[in-house]
């Protein structure tokens, strides 16, 4: 037993071997289940331990590229081995989570419901320098928003953490470069151990982690077992080395997107997405429904997701990231280059995980040494979020329904929450039922004060031709007003251009009405729309205003005319690349197909506008809605958040450049 | 489609198959009254010996084409239904039993029965695609419960069911099991290979057999060359794509000695 007079002051010493069960054991007596490493399927995993014996003590570990090996090297170590194949997400941010339930009632009144998290109080033991720079990584993408995972900080407050410095490192180790180990500062956690041969020093370095160090059998650590301590982490800093060079890293992969070597990294790439699933960072997630056979109720579920899978990347149309180049660049790019842009810091820690858990032993090291070069950075404005998370959705009522082309229902909806009602002409909002997933919609005119938006709908799916089926009185679940409009503002005094493709039409709607509420306050406005056929025009009551209106150039264009079409044939780029204005002060606001903005993008640059006043809506996979998912990420935007509307100029090269 | 509200008829019959399949449907035991109540199971012979010649909103089909009269019935079948799901390795892809398309079925017969002259088979084993329109596929060998489920209750809500298309490796890694590609060096198909299964085999420590076929962007080549990089021969490693869907692509194509299809067999389009 320890004496008074041996008990170290304010929660640091030296904590002999035996001492380890004493941890557990109070850290039980808390009421924390305890997770640590413990040995499962031939590697050194994180799962629930009750005792000392549950670690893996006297166990090192072999690691390199595609290889993972166990040894049992006798003694005592508790911490003698590197990181495996868990990290603490699977705590924090599981694998698989409900966040909200949907249901109809007995009175067929739709109901919708955030589910939080309670979780039990836990205790992180054995989290590595690398580790708490990926905690820390997670508290800036989940909880410090913009957008806020209720379910992350729940679960992240519930946990203490309990480092430990590594004295050992693997092949696969590279914190020293990224700056996140070996060593461990003695604010980084609640408590820091250090393990030499005859036990632990101990750092507190919270509150919390004093009011456990009190209670543990320290005694005054010797000077010569602190400088040990400090050699044997010094000597893993001294193993790995450097061997990624990060001053300006992210500044040259953005310049390597065009690099001969993501296709020759493709064929060795398998997209079986470990890497991505072992990152104690990535957060990229899907949201989808587990129903009851009768659609009366289902359990919205948070599942991890990555961007290699095919359908991470999907729309109606296809994938926008088809082959396994585009979606490894998107990840070494996303995780060295855009996530410093995203959230002011590199989105890796140096764990080595992705290295060794790659079937095929990619190294990233390598790789990033091989696609090298130069730094430029450019920067994104984000919106801020609107509505809750992607659980929370609030009912609205149909009030009418009808169609506007063979494919596409406009849905006038009453009872909608202010928040929506009031939003802003460009922005959108996710559109659910209990059963359906939930599909992304632009607001395609505003009623506030009626409580009432109108939604467009086509129906490119099964989810999108049950919402357009439905009948008025049906109810829906909404969620928003989400990510960032036409920016108006910047059209005051200028000549206005709208450019609208088939059922582009319908996110450019508020915006054109926004324009003629206050008509003296813009030059002259120019409105074309192109649709395939006649019959694909939708709004055309509108479009019939606007042709009447003297203060407003409309001109529309199909691609294919019946014989009761007066109008002009041929794309929609046609009607102004011949028009004698000028561009040059003018600001344009562009929505469609993808190519048609691509074409249109390029004749207003020739036709003089700046590249930072022509404004696109961009379409992707949306799901999440708010910038936590990860699906719709083009480069360092998130398209839910920082779009879907973006000027030329902030895209830069990304715009038409395919697979991005 | 089936319209949401309706009482959709449903038929289960069987080819070239062991039957596993549509016992599947059998295994939603807590679900089975809510099944029987929503869906009208007029032809089951596996659950209920009442038949029906059809018409079907909904025909699950089990088992690969091997003989004519096989070949005869799909073709009837397919015209009185209105959804035609292929269910399991045998339909969507061939099974175990189209490995047989690496020899001559004349030396296989011979081999096998006394009498190879009273057989009447086909030359080759094809999957359903092959033959006639197939508007959605569970894939498996058995199919799994729970997309089974999926399919019924997307089916009746009128939504696209959720049968991923990613390998079997993001669920392996959801449910914390290491890879078994890195921890040792036996082969595992799950990086190429559909998930859906739950990683039933790697969550016991053997490797992934495939028998969901190929999933989106499967990269066999660079697999293949992991598994003779562990120790194996080109062929045996090619031979490892060939177990329970020997005749899905690109697995069939890294099965040594792949016989050449003809073109009369080229397969319907086939998608979920």
């Amino acid at each position: 037993m320890v004496t008074a007079g041996q008990i170290a002051p304010a929660g640091s010493g030296f904590l002999p071997r035996a001492g380890l069960d004493a941890l557990i054991a109070l850290l039980e007596d808390d009421g924390r289940r305890v997770i640590g490493p413990t040995i499962a399927d031939g590697a050194i995993v994180y799962d629930e331990i009750h005792a000392a014996t549950d670690l893996p003590l006297g166990y090192g570990d072999e690691q390199a590229p595609g290889r993972y090996r166990l040894h049992d090297t006798g003694g005592e170590r508790a911490f003698g081995y590197a990181v495996g194949p868990t990290s603490w997400k699977a705590w924090t941010f599981p694998a698989r989570v409900p966040i909200g339930t949907a249901e109809r009632d007995q009175d067929g009144h739709l109901r919708f419901a955030p589910v939080v998290a309670d979780p039990p109080p836990v205790a992180f033991l054995g989290v590595r320098g690398c580790e708490l720079a990926a905690l820390r990584i997670q508290d800036r993408v989940l909880a410090e928003g913009p957008a806020v995972d209720p379910d992350f900080v729940a679960r992240r407050r519930s946990a203490l953490i309990i480092a430990v410095e590594c004295t050992v490192a693997a092949s696969t180790c590279f914190c020293t470069s990224m700056r996140t180990g070996p060593e461990i500062a003695d604010d980084a956690a609640d408590l820091v151990l250090t393990e030499i041969a005859e036990g632990f020093l101990v750092r507190a370095g919270t509150d919390a982690g004093r009011t456990v160090a009190e209670r543990l059998p320290l005694v005054a650590a010797g000077d010569e077992q602190t400088s040990r301590g400090r050699a044997a982490v010094a000597a893993v800093r001294e193993a790995i080395g450097d061997p990624v060079a990060l001053d300006g890293l992210a500044g040259r992969l953005a310049d390597r997107l065009d690099d001969p070597k993501w296709a020759e990294i493709a064929e060795r790439c398998l997209a079986c997405a470990n890497c991505t699933l072992v990152c104690p960072t990535c957060f990229c997630t899907s949201v989808g429904q587990r129903s009851d056979l009768d659609g009366r109720a289902s359990v919205t579920e948070r599942t991890w997701d990555s961007c290699f899978s095919g359908d991470f990347a999907k729309v109606a149309g296809g994938t926008f990231r088809g082959r396994r180049e585009d979606r490894y660049r998107q990840w070494l790019t996303h995780k060295f280059s855009t996530w410093v842009d995203q959230f002011g810091t590199s989105g890796c820690v140096g764990c080595g995980r992705c290295i060794a858990w790659c079937p095929v032993g990619i190294d990233v090291r390598a790789e990033l040494a091989a696609i090298a070069p130069p730094p430029t950075r450019r920067s994104i404005r984000s919106a801020p979020v609107a509505a809750g998370g992607p659980g929370e959705f609030i009912t609205a009522r149909i009030d009418s329904l009808h169609p506007e082309t063979p494919d596409t229902t406009t849905l006038v909806l009453a009872d909608v929450h202010p928040a929506i009602a009031e939003g802003a002409p460009g922005q959108f909002v996710m559109v659910t039922r209990p059963g359906l997933p939930a599909v992304p919609i632009s607001i395609s005119r505003y009623h506030p004060a009626a409580a009432s938006i109108e939604l467009s709908i086509r129906a490119a799916g099964p989810a999108t031709a049950t919402i357009s089926g439905l009948a008025a009185g049906d109810e829906v679940g909404l969620r928003g007003p989400l990510g960032r409009g036409w920016p108006i503002d910047q059209a005051d005094g200028r000549d206005v251009i709208v450019v609208s493709g088939g059922i582009g039409l319908s996110p450019v709607r508020p915006l054109v009405d926004a324009l003629l509420d206050e008509r003296d306050r813009y030059g002259v406005i120019r409105i074309f729309h192109g649709a395939r056929t006649p019959a694909d025009r939708p709004h055309a009551d509108d479009l019939a205003t606007w042709a009447d209106r003297p203060d407003v150039e409309l001109a529309t264009t199909v691609d294919r005319a019946d014989e009761a079409w007066p109008g002009a044939v041929g794309v929609v780029t046609h009607l102004f690349d011949q028009a004698r204005w000028a561009g040059r002060e003018a600001i344009a606001f562009v929505c469609g197909p993808e190519r048609m903005m691509q074409a249109t993008a390029a004749v207003l640059l020739d036709r003089g506008l700046r590249p930072e006043r022509v404004f696109v809506s961009l379409e992707r996979h949306m799901d999440c809605g708010i910038g936590l998912c990860g699906h719709c990420q083009m480069g360092k935007a998130f398209v839910c958040r920082d779009g879907p509307v973006f000027s030329l100029a902030e895209l830069g090269s990304n715009f038409g450049r395919e697979g991005v | 489609m089936v319209t949401p509200g309706t009482r959709p008829t449903v038929g289960v019959v069987k080819l070239t198959s062991c039957d596993g399949c549509q016992l599947t449907l059998l295994d939603l035991e807590e679900e089975l009254l809510a099944i029987a109540d929503r869906f009208d199971l007029v032809d089951f012979p596996e659950a209920s010996s009442s038949r029906s010649a059809g018409p079907y909103d909904l025909l699950l089909v089990e088992g690969s084409i091997s003989d004519p009269q096989q070949l005869e019935r799909i073709v009837e079948l397919r015209a009185r239904t209105t959804t035609l799901v292929a269910i399991g390795a045998c339909a969507t892809s061939g099974g175990i039993q189209a490995l047989r398309n690496w020899g001559e079925v004349g030396d296989w017969s011979a081999a096998v029965y006394p009498q190879p002259e009273l057989l009447a088979v086909l030359d080759r084993v094809t999957p359903v695609g092959d033959h006639v329109q197939v508007d959605a596929e569970l894939r498996g060998c058995p199919i799994s419960p729970t997309q089974l489920r999926e399919f019924l209750a997307a089916l009746l809500v009128g939504r696209r069911p959720r049968l991923p298309d990613e390998a079997v490796c993001l669920e392996c890694k959801r449910r914390g099991i290491p890879c078994l590609l890195v921890t040792g060096d036996g082969t595992c198909l799950g990086p190429v290979t559909r998930t859906g299964c739950g990683a039933i085999c790697p969550s016991f420590g053997r490797g992934c057999y495939g028998c969901f076929g190929p999933r989106e962007q499967p990269n066999v080549a660079s697999l293949a060359s992991r598994f003779v990089a562990g120790g194996l021969g080109p062929d045996e490693a090619g031979r490892r794509f060939g177990f329970f869907t020997p005749l899905a692509e690109p697995f069939r194509a890294a099965i040594p000695d792949s016989p050449v299809r003809p073109p009369e067999e080229a397969p319907h389009a086939r998608n979920a």
